[in-house]
């Protein structure tokens, strides 16, 4: 079973991860994260909303992605619930330092139609 | 021929020292005295082939060409298909008036024969002969003495037989049967095995558990037909099949028409029965599928026991397109499942009713005593005078109130760490933790975990422990490896460390030569006395 399911919605990859990202799995999601960009894209959402956990594997791994993406000027969003235990975790390791983190798949979307929008600070 | 060396050639054939040889040297030795003892040109053993109801050529001497054409004689036919037909000594003096199947008989210029059963219990398991290139009349002495030679070596190979059969029997059992039931929190599994007769024949009876990455937990039981190394192999591909099917994700229903469509597809002589239990942990569902398999039973808490009323599906492997409705049903704490094969409680002369009645009352029984594991009590409830017909396999599942200590061994391999955090959440819970504290300690205790298992990278059947105990006003774990705390990736670690300090109260790390103790303490909200 991949561990991601991607839809798209005008050009924009949304790729959802039902999933925890650990140790375990974060190279192989990591791997279907960079084909969701090679096959169609320059953007693509990381929905985290059902994700439970994110370990520092995880962490690491959506660093690391998201600063070579920014060498192509490509982009990652993630997009975490205000109000989750996921997006604690997210202020404490600073992940909206390194890309754009949204509450909802719609705010993420709408950032992107509108340049001004780059994502609130997490 | 005198009479001392008739008692030579007698003692020769029961020399106790052949005992010591293996098969083949035996029937080496065998074949050879016992053509000197008769003086015979030639001396051959056939064994039957049950299975094609012919006799292979199995040793010989004189008659090389036998073994090594791979002579077949069919029952009924020919001398020594009428050997074996009648179970009794045959003699013809005369090869050129004889019905003879096997034409390397006359080519080698046979002129008379004799021929004895080779006998296990009663029953033919071959035949041996001796021929002469002259004519001669074989006498009952004769007789007598190429009889003595084939109940010696029905014996050796007899025996052969059940040490290979028991050495493949034990193969299996242990390949296809889980080899320890994982250690899941809050469940105890006790699981039996019981072959019917001498226990030679291994049955395609089978039963399994494990824990899926987001941690529910799937039990199995299923039992193939017929019996023997080729049903214990048809075990084997549905159990393989059926843990990968789970592990892509497919519903009950989905992995039970795959393994349907796989097994019907893959030809005849492959059909079972089997019954699939998911439980989520979280919500107490229990989720089953049946194909043609026995209900499950369940004894509730207050100890009523009732059939599970799983709607059931036809046995595998014996239509394509059939369908497998999922049924949902509860597992409460203290409840106890209880899978078995028909084997338990099939008697012959006696409806089936009757033996799941006397399987409802052992259950209720079983649950009322303390002593030895669960699937031995109900066993032992069943147990009658009457030796087993069919194999059982008998697996029972009890779900047990977590308590204020947690402990458990794993497996130091990275597909742990979902199974232990959703195992850890489900302890906190228990212990009166909020979303947060649980969420601050689980992942503290998955990146010490972590850690452990990338230690072990490498080695063979390491394992780590985690504990847990809850403490009037905190809960402290610990995560423990026999690997050293090495900083093997500064920057993935270092991370790791900092994500664990940041979310609870006081992190230590104790790295001795034997190995590192992590613990993790996190004040709760709630307090116990």
């Amino acid at each position: 079973m991949s561990s991601l399911a991607v839809e798209h919605i005008d050009g924009v990859a949304i790729a959802r991860l039902s999933v925890d990202i650990d140790a375990s799995n974060a190279a192989r999601v990591r791997g279907e994260l960079s084909d969701c960009f090679q096959r169609s894209t320059d953007q693509v959402v990381l929905d985290l909303s059902t994700t439970a956990y994110l370990d520092s594997a995880g962490i690491d791994m959506l660093f690391r992605l998201s600063q070579r993406l920014r060498q192509r000027r490509a982009l990652l969003l993630l997009v975490i619930p205000d109000g989750s235990q996921l997006s604690r975790l997210a202020r404490i390791v600073g992940l909206g330092r390194a890309m754009p983190v949204h509450d909802t798949v719609d705010d993420a979307l709408r950032s992107l139609s509108n340049p001004c929008g780059a994502g609130k600070p997490a | 021929m005198s009479q001392p060396s008739r008692l030579e050639h007698i003692q020769s054939l029961t020399d106790a020292s052949l005992g010591y040889l293996s098969l083949e040297e035996l029937l080496s030795e065998l074949l050879d005295r016992i053509r000197q003892g008769l003086a015979a040109d030639t001396a051959v053993l056939l064994l039957l082939d049950e299975d094609r109801g012919v006799l292979v050529a199995r040793a010989a001497r004189g008659l090389e060409e036998e073994v090594r054409q791979g002579v077949q004689i069919p029952l009924a036919r020919g001398f020594a298909g009428r050997v074996a037909a009648e179970a009794r000594p045959v003699v013809i003096e005369d090869l050129s008036q004889a019905e003879i199947v096997n034409p390397i008989l006359r080519q080698k210029g046979i002129r008379s024969l004799l021929g004895v059963p080779v006998l296990v219990e009663g029953r033919v398991i071959g035949v041996m002969h001796v021929g002469s290139l002259h004519h001669r009349s074989f006498n009952d002495e004769d007789i007598a003495l190429l009889q003595l030679a084939a109940d010696r070596i029905a014996l050796a190979i007899d025996r052969a037989r059940l040490t290979e059969q028991r050495s493949v029997t034990e193969v299996m059992q242990r390949t296809l049967l889980p080899d320890a039931l994982p250690q899941i929190p809050g469940l105890r599994f006790s699981g039996k095995y019981l072959p019917a007769g001498s226990g030679v024949k291994i049955g395609g009876d089978w039963y399994d558990v494990f824990q899926l990455p987001d941690g529910r937990v799937t039990f199995v039981i299923g039992d193939v037909v017929g019996r023997g190394v080729m049903a214990a192999s048809v075990m084997g591909e549905i159990r393989t099949a059926l843990r990968a099917y789970l592990i892509e994700g497919h519903s009950l229903e989905a992995v039970m028409t795959l393994l349907n469509d796989l097994l019907s597809s893959m030809g005849r002589n492959r059909s079972a029965t089997a019954a699939i239990f998911e439980l989520d942990f979280e919500s107490g569902v229990l989720e089953s599928v049946s194909a043609g398999h026995l209900p499950a039973l369940l004894v509730d808490p207050s100890g009523q026991a009732s059939f599970m009323e799983t709607e059931p599906g036809l046995p595998l492997g014996v239509s394509a397109g059939g369908r497998y409705p999922c049924t949902r049903g509860t597992f409460e704490v203290g409840s106890t499942l209880l899978l078995y094969t028909d084997g338990l409680i099939e008697r012959r002369s006696e409806p089936i009713d009757d033996g799941l009645e006397r399987l409802r009352e052992a259950g209720r029984h079983a649950a009322e005593l303390q002593d030895g594991p669960f699937a031995d009590r109900v066993y032992l409830e069943l147990l009658d005078e009457n030796p087993l017909e069919d194999d059982v396999a008998l697996l029972a599942i009890e779900s047990l109130p977590l308590g204020e200590r947690l402990s458990m061994t794993l497996d130091a391999v990275p597909g742990v760490l979902a199974g232990l955090r959703r195992t850890i959440g489900r302890w906190l819970a228990g212990q009166g933790a909020s979303e947060a504290e649980i969420f601050d300690v689980t992942l503290a205790v998955s990146e010490a975990a972590a850690n452990a298992v990338e230690h072990a990278y490498g080695a063979r059947d390491a394992t780590f422990t985690v504990e847990g105990q809850r403490e009037p006003d905190r809960v402290r774990m610990t995560v423990r490896d026999d690997g050293r705390w090495r900083n093997t990736r500064p920057y993935g670690r270092g991370r790791g460390l900092a994500i664990m300090r940041s979310l609870v109260d006081g992190v230590e790390i104790d790295s001795v030569d034997d190995g590192t103790t992590v613990t993790v303490v996190k004040r709760l909200e709630e307090q116990r006395p």
